[in-house]
């Protein structure tokens, strides 16, 4: 027998040649490469909506119509003293999730705690939506306005830095985006008079790379939409509070920023106050602004457009196009050309009291009869909003955008007796119920309704290639429904809430869907044979 | 992007140093009559030294706003507005001010407590003057009443309503005129067998209906809702078919006519 390394090598090479041709971009061996994020194998889910598009749908389909009424509970991860507002990611087997001042690492295939990392800290704690992962490293922020990145292996803390200062009233709740060799990192807080800002930070150092505020300084553009001769544009607001997308190809970033402050007290800054509920498209090298849009000029009930810029390409009027879609908290859905920011779809996808209009630039015309007074104002959606921090959805599928809207009323009013600071005021809401509700992309038509019950859900949504829809009810159930034409294919009672966006992965050839309630993790998964 | 439970840790890092942070976690803290005596001799104080550039309400003038001020929200027990005063910021054109320790504690009771009442602008205020409600028109208020409002079909002016007024504060009544407190709603459920059951509903959502037979003190029973046939009585149904319609004007006119009713 002779052996031929010639022969042996050609098969050899060719196999291997193939093989990292199908292999996911992963190379470190336990961490993650930033490159996996430009298309993530299904083995993972390493950002907060799962890639860089928004669009909170998986294509994995071994859990499908057919089979969902056989869905099972995998594991159970119960924690205490706070409930579960984070979408985890899952990277390498292990899945990290968050609560304020917590990260859990638990087994993604059995359910059991790996570490866990508390930090105490001072600040608002309303809730905690996830990390980010680059390498070996995760990323997470703080009630006080800290980036703390840990090891991923062990949970020890590399660095912790300070983004903003915690005593003016900033406190943090985001997932930070990782692009390349940058932690984009947001911040929040509209209690007080403080400016919102966007940061990019070295993940190997904690450094400052560069930094978005959301107010134009003085004379750059933008700034012309504050009063001119009042410290209005230094009263801030325009957090930016929620995680945003990336399309790759543009090498465009595109992020939602919150209301302008005061809050409700919009008297002492007239004008459109820019860039704060407005979506913008940023260089993600260097921060710069490239396009935006404003979905609610001069807000004066809370409306932040922070809801998710959703990214997809499709046809639109015989062309197609790159599309970001929002379905924003004042009750309106956008759609933008997110190569240029070009408005093509204004639509209410929810009843709504406030706008009496659409102007040529595709912005809601507030009416006036709508702005807090100090004998209140009854205005649809109350600052809750149509729709808030939840996950959207666009399914590829069906062509549907997905989103969970509500009716709610309040009376607004503004109780201003001195110079406005803060809020300047508060809704007292009447009455809320919530709905699951399917878009017409091209048009922002209702396709489908799926009514969820009195009260104000927070459910995020999932669809899946299996043609699955997962969110819940306000009732306490579970849901799977058919994202075609909104029927129930599968419920299950919690006697909880999904207070989250659900997630999903598959590992050793078993899908697993993330439906956290409460304060407890559950993993479904079709029954092992 | 919040909601009202959430305000509060927030509150912390504005309240006065000298309370506790733990009861702070409970809720916006009342001043005692002390701090409430402190805090308005501060005002006095810093409206006659400090009001003419940093504006008598602190909200800022030729200086700047104190009310969303770095130094005070890092303050504690006036260690650092002390310093400010004491020793002026020259370079800034602030001359040194020669207050007892006392008057610089007060003044500092008073730049916290206005940071803190900035703070609070975000919460429904319990004591908001009824006056400031009773911009409509009683008796246009009584016409869409007895006409166009459609109540009269459901409440009686000296019936249910009558010294409705008592009943709430400003807000409280605005928002329970527009939209009451949840009433029972009323079903009746129809079995296979054509038997029918009427209660109140105690749960209901797309998959089962469980309600008390009778009244709200009865037996409970649950179906699912597939094999039952369920019809609804809403007792607010009409208040949720107001909500989109009544316009602010008729909204402050028969808040003008039902606090009349007192």
């Amino acid at each position: 027998m002779t052996f031929s390394l010639k022969k042996f090598l050609r098969p050899t090479l060719a196999a291997l040649l193939l093989a990292s041709s199908l292999l996911p971009l992963r190379v470190a061996a336990q961490g993650l490469d930033p490159a996996a994020l430009l298309k993530p194998p299904t083995d993972i889910w390493p950002t907060y909506n799962g890639d860089y598009s928004g669009r909170r749908h998986s294509t994995l389909d071994q859990i499908n119509d057919s089979n969902v009424r056989s869905l099972t509970l995998a594991w159970a991860f119960r924690i205490r003293g706070s409930v579960i507002k984070s979408t985890p990611l899952v990277v390498n087997g292990i899945l990290y999730f968050t609560t304020p001042d917590n990260v859990w690492a638990v087994d993604a295939r059995y359910g059991h705690q790996i570490w866990h990392y508390h930090r105490a800290s001072e600040g608002d704690h309303i809730g905690q939506r996830g990390v980010a992962i680059y390498k070996d490293y995760l990323f997470f922020e703080t009630p006080d306005a800290h980036l703390v990145s840990l090891n991923a292996k062990d949970g020890t803390v590399r660095w912790d830095v300070p983004l903003a200062d915690g005593k003016l009233g900033y406190f943090a709740t985001m997932a930070p985006l990782v692009i390349r060799d940058h932690v984009i990192a947001g911040v929040s807080g509209d209690v007080t008079d403080i400016p919102g800002f966007l940061v990019s930070i070295d993940p190997e150092t904690g450094a400052v790379q560069w930094r978005w505020n959301t107010q134009p300084k003085p004379g750059e553009p933008g700034s012309e939409t504050w009063p001119k001769d009042s410290d209005a544009i230094r009263h801030g607001g325009g957090m930016t509070w929620m995680t945003g997308t990336y399309d790759p190809a543009l090498n465009l970033l595109y992020w939602g920023t919150g209301n302008p402050n005061p809050v409700l007290a919009g008297d002492g800054r007239p004008g459109d106050n820019l860039f704060t509920c407005t979506i913008v498209a940023l260089n993600p090298d260097t921060g710069k602004l490239v396009w935006y849009f404003q979905p609610s000029p001069h807000d004066v009930h809370d409306w932040d457009a922070v809801q998710t810029p959703v990214l997809f390409d499709a046809d639109f009027k015989g062309k197609h196009r790159k599309l970001l879609a929002q379905a924003s908290r004042n009750g309106f859905f956008f759609v933008l050309d997110r190569e240029t920011g070009e408005h093509l779809v204004t639509e209410p996808f929810i009843e709504q009291t406030w706008a009496s209009g659409v102007d040529k630039r595709g912005r809601p015309i507030a009416k006036p009869e709508a702005t807090p007074t100090p004998d209140g104002a009854l205005v649809s959606p109350g600052s809750d909003g149509s729709t808030n921090w939840m996950a959207p959805s666009f399914d590829p599928q069906t062509g549907l955008f997905f989103v969970n809207a509500r009716r709610l009323f309040s009376v607004y009013y503004n109780t201003v007796t001195t110079k406005a600071e803060g809020w300047g005021g508060r809704d007292r809401i009447l009455w809320a119920n919530s709905t699951i509700r399917a878009l017409d992309y091209r048009t922002g038509k209702v396709v489908w309704n799926h009514e969820i019950g009195d009260g104000e859900s927070i459910a995020g949504i999932l669809t899946t290639a299996g043609r699955l829809l997962f969110t819940a009810d306000n009732s306490g159930n579970l849901l799977a429904l058919n994202p075609a034409n909104g029927e129930t294919l599968w419920h299950l009672n919690m006697g909880g809430e999904l207070l989250a966006s659900p997630m999903t992965y598959q590992l050793d050839g078993r899908q697993y869907v993330m439906l956290p309630v409460d304060n407890v993790l559950y993993a479904f998964a079709l029954p092992q044979k | 992007m919040r909601n009202l439970s959430a305000l509060l840790l927030l509150g912390a890092a504005f309240l006065l140093a000298s309370l506790d942070l733990h009861s702070q976690a409970q809720g916006p803290a009342q001043p005692t009559p002390e701090q409430r005596a402190a805090i308005d001799r501060g005002r006095t104080q810093f409206q006659q030294a400090c009001g003419f550039c940093h504006g008598p309400d602190a909200t800022g003038a030729r200086g700047p706003d104190l009310v969303r001020s770095a130094l005070v929200a890092h303050d504690v027990n006036a260690d650092l507005i002390g310093e400010v005063i004491r020793n002026g910021r020259p370079d800034k054109g602030m001359p040194a001010l020669p207050l007892t320790a006392a008057q610089i504690s007060d003044i500092s009771a008073f730049l916290h407590a206005r940071s803190k009442e900035a703070v609070e602008s975000s919460g429904v205020p319990s004591d908001y003057p009824f006056e400031k409600l009773l911009t409509g028109n009683a008796d246009k208020g009584r016409t869409y009443f007895e006409g166009a409002g459609g109540c009269g079909k459901c409440h009686s002016p000296t019936g249910d309503l009558a010294g409705i007024a008592h009943k709430y504060n400003s807000i409280e009544l605005q928002a329970h005129i527009l939209y009451p407190d949840q009433k029972p709603v009323l079903a009746t459920v129809t079995l296979p067998t054509g038997e029918q059951l009427c209660g109140t509903v105690s749960h209901i959502d797309d998959f089962t209906v469980g309600i008390r037979v009778g009244d709200k003190n009865g037996w409970y029973r649950s179906f699912p809702r597939g094999k039952v046939k369920v019809e609804l009585k809403d007792p607010l149904q009409a208040h949720r078919e107001l909500l989109p319609k009544i316009s602010q004007t008729q909204m402050h006119d028969l808040f003008a006519y039902l606090y009349s009713l007192k």
